[in-house]
Order: C-alpha cells, then structure tokens, then sequence
C-alpha cells in the first residue's frame, strides 16, 4: 500500500518533470536560435499580430470591419505589419526578418484591399550614395519576398530612404540595427 | 612613425607635390612610381610652394566715416582674405606698411614697401558716388617699380565684397594663370529648417541662401552650365529635379525608373547620369535634361551608384559592388568599356574628377572612418588627404586646387575645403548638419 503510494508520486512527479522539460525545452529552443544570430540585439515590435482566429464567418467579418474602420494613421500605429530587419551591408532577408513577413503575408492576404509601401532604410555607415541603392535592394526584397508568399506585387509599393530618415540617430549598434530596415506603411486600405 | 613609413610619406609628398603643382619643383619631382600594393598612404603635412609676398594697403576712400566703416573696412578685409586664402600669395604685415606713401614708382617709395617684405604691391582708391563704388586698382612690381596691372571695377555699394573678390580673381588669373575662385558657389545640403533643402554658399561659406522649400528630402545636388539638378522626395517617391542657380524655374524629370538618386549633369548641362532602380537592382542611367531619351548605362546585377562626369562630358566615373565591395569604375558616356579604377581598401566611392580631368577625388575606407582620398588618374598614385572624423563627397574647386567636402566629427556633419594634398582645411558650415557639397564656378 505504501509501495504502491510512493510508485503512483514518483509517476506522477515524473510525468511532471516530463512536461515541465519539455516546456522549458519548448520555450528554449527558439530563444538561443535568436541569440545564436549575431547581431539581432533590437527585435522589431511585432505587434502581435492582434487578430485572433474567428470563431464564426459572421464574427470574423466584424473583426475585419472593425480593424479596417480605423483610419490609415490609426491603422499604422496599431502595427500590424512587421518590419524586416537586416544584417550590415545586406539585403538578404534573416531567418527572424522571413518569419515576420511570414505572418506579414497572411495579414495582408486577410485584409486583401489593404496597399502598402515598403521603404528601405540604411544605418549611417557607409555613403549617402550607396545606401539609398541598398535601401532600394532591402524594400525589394521584402516586396519579393511577400509576393512569393502570395501577396499581389501590385498591392506593395517600394521607396528607398537610404540614411536619409534614420529612426534613430545614435552611434551604436542597436541603435544601427533599427536603422537597416525594410519598414511597413499602409497607404491604403 | 617609423623611418621606412616617413621615408614613403616623403616620397609621397613629392609625387603629390608633382601632380599638384605647376611650379618649378615639379620638374624636379621624381616620376610617379608603379602603383604599390598598398597604395593608400598618408596626409601630407608641409607644402613646398613659393608665395608671392604682397602688400595690400587699406582701399584709400576720402569721405566721412561712415563711409570707411561700409565700404573701405570691409573691402580691404575682404581683399586680404581673399590673397591668403588663394594659396599662391603670402600678406605682408600691414602693420609694417609705409605711412602716406602709395606710388611706389620713386626708388626710396618702392624700397620703403620692398622694406616690408612685399614684392608687389596691391594699391587701390575708392569713390563713392550715389549708391554706386567704383574702385581702381593699380599692382606695382616693387623691384622694377612698373606698373604691371591697372583695373576699374564699379558696382552697387551694398555689395563691395564682390568688387574685392573680382578684383582678388584678377591677381590669381594674372598671376597663376588659372582662374580664382572668390565668385565660385559651393551647393550644399542643409537642415536648418527640420528637413533635407538645397542651399548655396559663397566659396569661403558666407552668403547662404536657401534654393529649395520642400519640406521634404531634397538632396544630391549637382550643378552644370547654370543649373542644378537634384533628388527630391516631395512627391513621396524620389524624382529628379532641375532649377537655376537662383533656385527658380524648377522642374521635375520623369524618368520611368525608381530611385532617380545621384543625379549628375553634364558640363554642357544637357544630359544627367543618375542611379536608377528596376526592380531592386540599381544602375547607372542618363536622360536628356528635359526628360526623354533614357539610357541604361550599366547593366550588372550589381549595385551601381554615384555617377559623375568627366570634365570632357566623354567619360562617367561611378561606383560598383561587382567584385563584392564598393569600388570606383569609369566608362564613357555610352555605357561602353568599362573599367576598375580603385583597387586599395574595402570601399571607395563618390567620386569626383578634377576640373583638367588629371585626378580624381573620393570617399576612401579601408578599416574605420571614411577620408578623402586624391588618385591621379594616369598613374593609379593615391594619396589620402583627410585622418580626422569620417569624410566624404569631395568636390574640385574650379581652379583645381582645392577640394570641398564633408566631415562628421563629434555627431554632426559640417563642410570644409582643403587644398587638394590635404593641407589647410577649413570649416565652413556650423551648427546643425551640412553635407554633400558641390563647388561650381
């Protein structure tokens, strides 16, 4: 009886462990795949993605009434979208820029009439010249990006700012990393 | 710094001096060496260039004190500064200047001037009559006591500082044979006003009137033939624009491609190169300055930039990441044969060509900052002129000897000129940010 007792606690504290292990394992894993990539030290805002799976047809169009009733400005500030950051000197989409578009792109195959720009962004290293010809590169290959996940290139509109509007102004590497981005504006909806 | 690096930073000074000067050590210099590996090397520090040593006697103006505060002070200043800045002359001391005594053609005149250490003498007499100056100019050589120069200049008295800078150009021209720079204009980028505008200054950085209202992001100015051609953002995409010089009569390019950054006019003001986007590759395009025949220049998957004319209009430097970092390339105007030109260093770009075609300045990194570096085109020879801050658009004086630029140092960005081997730098702008300057004549 007692034997039995104790058998029962320690498969019940094993199962336990178990689950626990495999949460913490759960939840481990993509961290260190994060920090395993040098120089991602700011992660963009993702938002959430703020729109939660509908229960009904009927309530799904509310939701979709509902966020595309707000105006553009409001639209915008709720950030929806997900930038896509980069690397030094590149214009290949990162493994965490790939999985914001990922969630970019359903967004917006959602909200199917919303247009958007996408503008290129530069940090201060390296001429003026050259980065708005690399801001060029990153907004097309965020535009290229999406549209192989099936969103219309004709909904997505590119700019390229170089250095020229930086969304930070300090000479460090996070504040760099804000700076080399392909960056979400709803011009439509 | 070592014997062998002071030895080749010599050498260097030389070959610089060389390439740079048409006086009588440049015969003198060795032969430009095969280009080294390593061909980026130091800033030079001392010139060798023989001054003329000239005494500027204050403009003499009889007439009420009013007047010598208005129209004498600040022509005399302007004058004098002028002679200092050119490179080519040295001031006497005026305080050592002969009281009373002007006409230097008596010996015991002349050899109270020669006394001061002048070897020419700049005399000249003002009159102010209504709201008009006339001022006459008269140059002596003192050691054979001639007139060597006799000029009338008039304008409106509100603007004696161009009466001095003309004359001033006159002294260089008669003197170096090459053409002064005291009327020349320098484009620039300000933000002064919150955003990215074109603006012009004088050449000394005085005079800074704004040339665009944008409220945007107007930057890349270039200037040819009496236009500007620059990039503005005012209609959410960038698009090229031309203006005078005034910053009248604007005008916006289509071009049919995205991007439209960079643009370059051509000397004879009828063509701008420019960095053009299809589809995320950018490269180098020309179309007419009245919009149309567009041309595809460069057609690489590469990343191309930063065109700019040669002085001929026959040739197009500009910058390439073919080889996997940003290097200087030139071709000519039709987007034919094509070449490497920077090979030292991990980024080389925003080149500009010197106005007689022999050299090229541009932005140069190999580990750190940015500078300026200086390449005579023939050779391959570099020097880098800049080691303070992170440097970049360079732009020739007119007359070739010095070069405009910008310098980010401690947070902002400000102008400066500098003779074209890195001596005598001077900060033009203050406050706020300044960048890519243009120096026209």
């Amino acid at each position: 009886m007692n034997r039995k007792l104790t058998t029962l606690t320690i498969l019940a504290f094993a199962a336990f462990a178990a689950l626990a292990l495999s949460a913490a394992c759960k939840k481990k894993a993509p961290t260190t795949a994060q920090e395993a990539r040098p120089p991602v030290s700011v992660r963009p805002s993702t938002g959430e993605t703020n729109v939660p799976p509908p229960p009904s047809p009927g309530a799904r169009k509310d939701v979709e009434a509902e966020v595309l009733s707000m105006d553009i400005d409001a639209l915008n500030k709720k950030g929806y979208l997900s930038d896509a950051f980069f690397d030094y000197d590149q214009a290949d989409l990162r493994e965490d820029a790939r999985s914001a578009l990922a969630t970019d792109a359903q967004w917006l195959k959602k909200y199917s009439t919303v247009q958007v720009l996408v503008e290129g962004h530069c940090d201060e290293r390296g001429t003026a010249a050259y980065n708005l010809a690399l801001g060029d590169r990153r907004a097309n290959a965020v535009k290229e990006y999406l549209a192989s996940l099936g969103v219309e290139g004709s909904r997505l509109r590119t700019v390229s700012y170089g250095k020229e509007r930086p969304f930070c102004s300090e000479g460090s590497e996070s504040c760099w990393q804000q700076n080399r981005r392909g960056h979400f504006v709803i011009t439509s909806k | 710094m070592n014997a062998r690096r002071r030895t080749t930073c010599l050498a260097l000074a030389l070959v610089a001096a060389a390439a740079l000067s048409s006086r009588p050590l440049a015969a003198q210099a060795p032969p430009p060496t095969p280009r080294p590996a390593e061909d980026i090397q130091i800033v030079i520090k001392r010139g060798t260039e023989r001054r003329l040593a000239v005494a500027v006697p204050a403009l003499f103006a009889p007439g009420t004190a009013a007047l010598q505060a208005k129209v004498a002070d600040p022509f005399t200043a302007t004058l004098r500064s002028d002679l200092e800045y050119a490179g080519a002359f040295a001031l006497a001391d005026p305080a050592h200047y002969p009281s009373g005594t002007r006409d230097p053609s008596a010996p015991e005149a002349a050899d109270r001037w020669l006394g001061t250490g002048a070897e020419v003498l700049v005399e000249t007499r003002g009159e102010v009559a209504g709201d008009r100056v006339s001022v006459e100019a008269r140059v002596w050589d003192l050691k054979s006591r001639k007139l060597i120069l006799g000029r009338r200049y008039t304008g409106g008295a509100t603007y004696v500082d161009r009466i001095a800078h003309t004359l001033a150009n006159d002294l260089v021209k008669y003197f170096t044979g090459k053409p002064g720079e005291f009327l020349s204009t320098i484009l620039f980028v300000t933000e002064q006003t919150g955003t990215k505008e074109i603006a012009a200054m004088d050449f000394d950085g005085r005079n800074v009137r704004q040339l665009t209202a944008h409220r945007s992001i107007a930057i890349n100015p270039s200037g040819a033939a009496g236009k500007i051609a620059y990039t503005s953002y005012v209609r959410l995409f960038p698009q090229i624009w031309t203006m005078g010089m005034d910053g009248g009569e604007k005008k916006e390019i289509s071009t049919g491609v995205d991007l439209n950054a960079s643009p370059s006019l051509s000397p004879d003001g009828t063509q701008i190169a420019f960095a053009g986007s299809a589809k995320g590759n950018t490269d180098i395009y020309s179309i007419g300055v009245n919009g149309g025949s567009l041309r595809r220049l460069t057609t690489s998957r590469a990343l191309e930039a930063a065109p700019a004319w040669a002085p001929t209009g026959r040739q197009i430097i500009y910058t390439s990441d073919l080889t996997g970092t940003p290097q200087i390339y030139v071709m000519d105007a039709e987007g034919a044969g094509s070449r490497r030109v920077t090979f030292a260093g991990n980024w080389n770009d925003e080149a500009s060509w010197s106005p007689d075609g022999a050299r090229i300045a541009f932005a140069c990194r190999n580990e750190g900052d940015f500078n300026i570096c200086v390449m005579d085109f023939a050779s391959g020879q570099t020097v880098q002129a800049t080691s303070e801050g992170s440097n970049g658009h360079p732009s020739w004086s007119p007359d070739g000897e010095k070069i405009v630029y910008s310098s980010r140092r401690g947070g902002s960005t400000q102008i400066y000129t500098m003779d074209a081997n890195g001596q005598n730098k001077r900060q033009l702008t203050q406050g706020g940010n300044h960048s890519q300057p243009v120096w026209l004549p």
